[in-house]
């Protein structure tokens, strides 16, 4: 099995030196103050979570809406090729390329914070899981939004929203819907397990991970199945 | 090979894009539609290559039903692997070299490497994109990306071609080899439907051409056919300044005492139009009488008659008026 659109955009992710570099250093700067500072573990947590998620949002669907303008996609499509098939190679090739853009700051987080071999563990695949669900959720808003102004505020909205139902900004009451609504939600582990690492939360409990993943892959499924409306042909 | 029936489309803004156009495209056949800018060519060509849906209408491809075809994913996958697209606009992965982007395109075609480098070989030197093949697309000129995306759409040896204006962009010697590509495959079976304003190339391409006006077809048949419907006569176009009498006719009082041998004369914005049946003999005559009616000779052309002819002999446009635009001419 070949995976063309996967290798294009490593490919063409490598050849940008100067986005690399740029992607790479930027969070860098968001996060090496904060990691390094005496900041609250709940606040550094919570600006930790905001900044991975957003990445994988808007990195997904801005490449997208304009891939989809200049008529690349188009072009792909019209080649036999699955839209379902295409959206699920480039999701997975861009969270794979922000986990490795994000693993110089995630570095820095650990080492400032002293983080333990089981924080860090846990660390690597609610990133893995959360930038995957970014990545979709970028995926997503791209299909409805019309230009990339469009597409940046719904990738705006739209990640907060799912960071805010995932505990992160507050602490909901358990029993009630919001703490079960936020069992399912993506972004959680990544929220818990970064509040671990910067010692301001219980390590995390690997079972927090399924319902999440069972989320996030049943959103994967939505995509491959509607794939070509997801990338503005119309079911064409 | 295609047969498209009754082909609709209207853009979400309301504009007709197409009207019920119903053609087909047999092995071997080179359809050349020509008409002027938003009469409806490009939409057909999108609406043969799948990429829009035609509502009403019906298209077949390949003797199979696309709206049928294109609900089960084998199906439609097998039928686009079976044609290629040269859309008017060439888009390419920006920082992939021409090569890199040619097998890109091939192995989504599902074309192995080994055999899409073989073929890739043979189309560039054709084409005369040897020396780029290493080079990024976004530092190439529209005309080297153009003549990539032909070779992207021939690797996989299509059995149905569509080519959105072939020349566009192209230099003489890469014209003159497309044009032996495309016949040579068409000898191989291969069927073309290209859109093109270009009369020389219709005539030199085609088989067949279709005349869309306004979204609907005005006239089809070789272009020999074609020719025929206006006759051998030489045109002599006489561009003008100045405000063009109502009556100018070959009956009319401003040409009165032109030889018998003009068989019509019309006006188009800025020109008098005469036919002649004696070449270009009557030429004295005919700029006498333009002066005699106070307008001013800009330039004079004497040409033989072309498919632009016939496109204004249907629609009493000149094919290059954009299709908006209203006609002036005293039929």
């Amino acid at each position: 099995m070949t995976l063309p659109i996967w290798r294009t955009e490593w490919l063409t992710a490598l050849r940008r030196r100067r986005l690399l570099v740029l992607n790479t250093l930027i969070p860098l700067v968001f996060v090496a103050p904060i990691a390094l500072s005496a900041a609250p573990a709940v606040h550094s947590a919570a600006a930790f979570t905001v900044l991975f998620a957003l990445f994988g949002t808007f990195g997904s669907s801005i490449p997208l809406i304009r891939d989809g303008e200049s008529g690349l996609l188009r072009r792909y499509v019209l080649t036999g090729v699955h839209p379902g098939g295409l959206l699920l190679q480039r999701v997975f090739a861009n969270a794979a390329l922000d986990l490795m853009e994000l693993a110089p700051s995630v570095l820095v987080i650990f080492v400032a914070r002293g983080s333990s071999v089981p924080q860090v563990a846990m660390v690597l695949p609610a990133m893995v899981v959360g930038l995957v669900a970014a990545n979709a959720l970028g995926a997503l808003t791209a299909a409805l939004a019309k230009s990339v102004a469009e597409g940046a505020l719904f990738s705006a909205v739209a990640a907060l929203l799912l960071l805010h139902w995932a505990g992160t900004f507050r602490t909901p009451v358990p029993g009630t819907w919001q703490a079960t609504l936020e069992t399912w939600n993506p972004f959680r582990p990544l929220h818990e397990s970064l509040l671990a690492a910067v010692g301001g939360g219980p390590d995390l409990d690997l079972a927090l991970l399924t319902i999440p993943v069972g989320i996030t892959l049943a959103v994967l499924l939505l995509i491959a199945a509607g794939g070509r409306y997801t990338i503005g042909l119309g079911g064409r | 090979m295609f047969a498209a029936t009754e082909l609709s489309f209207t853009y979400p803004s309301g504009r007709k894009g197409l009207g019920k156009v119903s053609l087909k495209g047999a092995p071997g056949d080179r359809v050349v539609v020509m008409g002027p800018n938003g009469s409806g060519k490009s939409t057909l060509l999108r609406l043969v290559s799948t990429e829009l849906p035609s509502s009403p209408g019906s298209l077949e491809l390949f003797g199979e039903a696309w709206e049928s075809s294109r609900r089960d994913f084998r199906k439609r996958r097998d039928l686009r692997k079976k044609i290629g697209i040269v859309q008017d606009t060439p888009v390419h992965v920006e920082d992939l070299t021409g090569m890199e982007n040619g097998l890109l395109f091939a192995e989504l075609y599902g074309l192995p490497r080994a055999e899409a480098l073989g073929a890739f070989a043979a189309l560039f030197t054709s084409l005369g994109l040897d020396e780029a093949l290493d080079v990024p697309t976004r530092e190439y000129s529209y005309g080297m990306k153009k003549k990539l995306l032909i070779a992207e759409a021939l690797v996989h040896n299509p059995d149905l071609l569509i080519v959105d204006e072939p020349a566009l962009g192209l230099d003489p010697p890469s014209r003159a080899a497309l044009l032996r590509i495309l016949e040579e495959r068409s000898e191989q079976g291969v069927c073309i439907l290209a859109a093109t304003n270009e009369p020389a190339l219709a005539q030199e391409l085609a088989t067949v051409v279709v005349l869309l006006h306004e979204g609907e077809v005005v006239a089809h048949g070789s272009p020999a056919e074609l020719l025929a419907k206006v006759g051998g006569a030489t045109r002599i176009e006489v561009h003008v300044t100045g405000s063009l009498p109502a009556d100018l006719t070959t009956t009319g009082p401003a040409f009165e005492g032109l030889p018998a041998d003009v068989v019509s004369i019309r006006q188009l914005p800025g020109r008098i139009i005469a036919e002649s049946r004696s070449g270009s003999d009557v030429l004295p005559q005919l700029v006498g009488a333009v002066l005699d009616a106070g307008l001013k000779i800009e330039r004079v052309e004497i040409r033989e008659p072309d498919l632009t002819d016939v496109f204004t002999l249907f629609t009493g446009r000149a094919l290059g008026t954009e299709a908006s635009d209203r006609p002036v001419e005293n039929p």
